[in-house]
């Protein structure tokens, strides 16, 4: 018990005192985790409209592989751009392995999944009808699309909450292809496990209490929007 | 000349569930509502949505302003810009009143500068100024159908399509609501096909009337025609008539026909030029052509040539109407307000002399009708 009080009060310290290092790493996993999940959502947000806007023949089968790949492990998309990005793999003559552009790849294999499958959920839970109804009132396809999604942008901010969720946590995939090298791709995760081994508790609670703080921000950040719909500034503070 | 805005022809559809929508011929003339009336399933929504370009028809031919709308190589984006639905639900955005009332003319590339006018109209005579910056999921039904009916009006179509748009609100918003809708539509004389399976609004709004019924239009005409002549039993039943009697044609002079009514010995004269003697036909009477009189009160002589003595059997509160029935050996019904109940006296049991114009009474020709389909 000794232990985790002196590791949580080391931790404040090591949080107010600004230390470079520890700054280094929030910028680090903010820049990866933040990357990673724009451009899955770039990927994720287009294939749930389209899947779950549209009926195709083949479309449950889709499904099931994109709520498969919602439950990827990290370790297995970790494993596969190791494999890509390894020297003498496909694409090893970028020569981009052990780099954080590595660890945003292997991101937004674990993001995009889960961004396309909420999304695909969330238009799923629109009105048909709305879609009769736009096109009704003139609209093209591409003006449809528009419409819905921002109906489905409630659910669709939980999309990037669960994506962003998922990446900022995930520490299999970005040791593997990032190797946790001090300085370059070291982030909160990563480091976390190297403090946990080396028996430094106090900078790894340091570390957990950012990763926690940081997601808090973030996810109240999303929250509020999500949830400003006919609220008050009190109401949505808290409700 | 009255030109048509909208003509169907022979259009057929099938669906895997079996329903089969037949429309031989429908037209829709310019600056006049045709309403289509019949019980629910009967395929009336569907056509709104073939009409609408949401559905294609397997076969047959829809004009449009003279141009044919059906096949390929039609624009349909540009085609549904000429008209605007409205469909039961009110089907609002989760945005602002205000921009839900201008996402058709933004669909368009249009803006609202340039609708001014019919905009401070709509939301004037629909009551919703004050709802303009409100979320429609904070509005009753009634409101959100306002709503949904300004953003409809605002795009001023060519023709206005309005499927059951009253079906889901309460009885008393519904009927301020259709007030006010019967007025803008009366006002602006937009071409309209107007969905609903009320009669009291198809006989208030309507200029034409199709009666549709397990995918066919059974009866299409002038609203007074259907009304007053209906061409089968179930159209007669649909459009408010309440007694149908059969008979035996036994004479006919001067377009004045009797009837023999089956099971009774009195006859009814119908006013009808096209019945053979010794035809088996079916009567039609509607309740409110049914005059009633109380025999203590020496009613005198009068020009209707029907006249039969009844009992009341029952009397049922239809709100505005009270409906009596009698026992005149054969079942007729009469529709009296209250004040002629209390006048008259009349109450279960009373004897009453009731009277009908021959012009009052329909020959109906729809059994051959029935028997066709």
């Amino acid at each position: 018990m000794e232990l985790i009080w002196q590791g949580i009060k080391s931790a404040f310290i090591l949080i107010f005192s600004g230390n470079k290092e520890i700054l280094g790493i929030i910028l680090l996993t903010l820049k990866v985790s933040g990357i990673a999940v724009i451009i899955s959502m770039a990927f994720g947000i287009p294939i749930g409209l389209l899947i779950g806007l549209n009926n195709f023949k083949s479309k449950r089968f889709v499904i099931t592989i994109i709520n498969t790949g919602m439950g990827l492990p990290p370790v297995a998309a970790g494993l596969f751009v190791s494999l890509m990005l390894w020297r003498s793999g496909p694409l090893g003559i970028i020569g981009i392995m052990y780099t954080p552009t590595a660890m945003i790849i292997a991101q937004v294999l674990i993001a995009s999944p889960i961004i396309a499958g909420v999304t695909l959920a969330a238009v799923q839970q629109v009105n048909p009808k709305l879609k009769l109804q736009a096109l009704s009132l003139g609209a093209n396809r591409v003006q449809v699309l528009w419409i819905l999604l921002k109906e489905a942008k409630l659910p669709a901010l939980a999309a990037i909450m669960a994506g962003f969720g998922g990446v900022i946590s995930e520490v299999g995939a970005v040791m593997m292809v990032g190797g946790n090298i001090k300085g370059q791709t070291r982030v909160l995760t990563t480091a976390t496990v190297q403090n946990v081994r080396m028996g430094n508790f106090d900078v790894a609670i340091a570390l957990v209490i950012i990763l926690l703080i940081l997601a808090f921000i973030v996810n109240i950040f999303l929250t509020l929007i999500q949830q400003r719909e006919n609220m008050t500034w009190y109401q949505r503070f808290w409700k | 000349m009255v030109s048509k805005i909208l003509e169907i022809i022979g259009l057929e559809k099938k669906y895997n569930s079996g329903f089969y929508l037949k429309v031989d011929h429908l037209v829709t003339e310019e600056n006049r509502i045709l309403v289509l009336i019949g019980p629910n399933g009967s395929g009336k929504s569907t056509l709104i949505r073939i009409i609408n370009l949401l559905e294609s028809p397997d076969s047959g031919s829809i004009y449009f302003n003279d141009k044919l709308i059906t096949g390929n190589g039609v624009d349909k984006i540009m085609l549904r810009k000429e008209m605007s639905t409205v469909f039961q639900e009110p089907l609002l955005f989760n945005m602002s009143v205000y921009n839900n009332i201008l996402m058709g003319l933004e669909f368009r590339g249009k803006k609202i500068s340039g609708s001014k006018e019919i905009f401070d109209y709509l939301i004037d005579k629909l009551k919703i100024k004050n709802l303009l910056k409100r979320n429609p999921r904070s509005l009753s039904g009634g409101e959100q159908q306002r709503v949904a009916l300004a953003r409809a009006l605002i795009l001023e179509p060519k023709l206005l399509l309005l499927d059951e748009p009253l079906a889901n609100i309460d009885q008393l918003s519904r009927e301020e609501l259709r007030n006010d809708l019967f007025d803008i539509l009366r006002a602006t004389g937009r071409s309209t096909i107007y969905v609903t399976h009320d009669r009291n609004e198809a006989m208030i709004i309507a200029d034409f009337l199709a009666v549709i019924n397990e995918g066919r239009i059974e009866q299409f005409g002038l609203k007074d025609e259907v009304f007053r002549k209906p061409a089968s039993e179930f159209i007669a039943k649909f459009v408010g008539v309440e007694t149908l009697v059969e008979g035996i044609v036994t004479e006919c002079k001067d377009n004045v026909c009797r009837i023999k009514i089956d099971g009774s010995k009195n006859d009814i004269f119908a006013v009808s030029a096209s019945s053979g003697q010794g035809t088996k036909v079916t009567v039609a009477i509607r309740p409110e052509d049914v005059i009633l009189y109380n025999i203590e009160m020496n009613p005198g002589a009068s020009s209707a040539m029907n006249s039969f003595m009844g009992e009341i059997t029952e009397i049922q509160d239809l709100g505005i109407f009270k409906k009596v029935e009698m026992d005149c050996g054969f079942k007729l019904i009469s529709f009296v307000t209250q004040n002629s109940i209390e006048r008259l006296g009349l109450e279960p049991g009373k004897k009453v002399l009731s009277s009908i114009k021959a012009s009052s009474v329909h020959i109906l020709a729809g059994r051959a009708l029935n028997a066709d389909r």
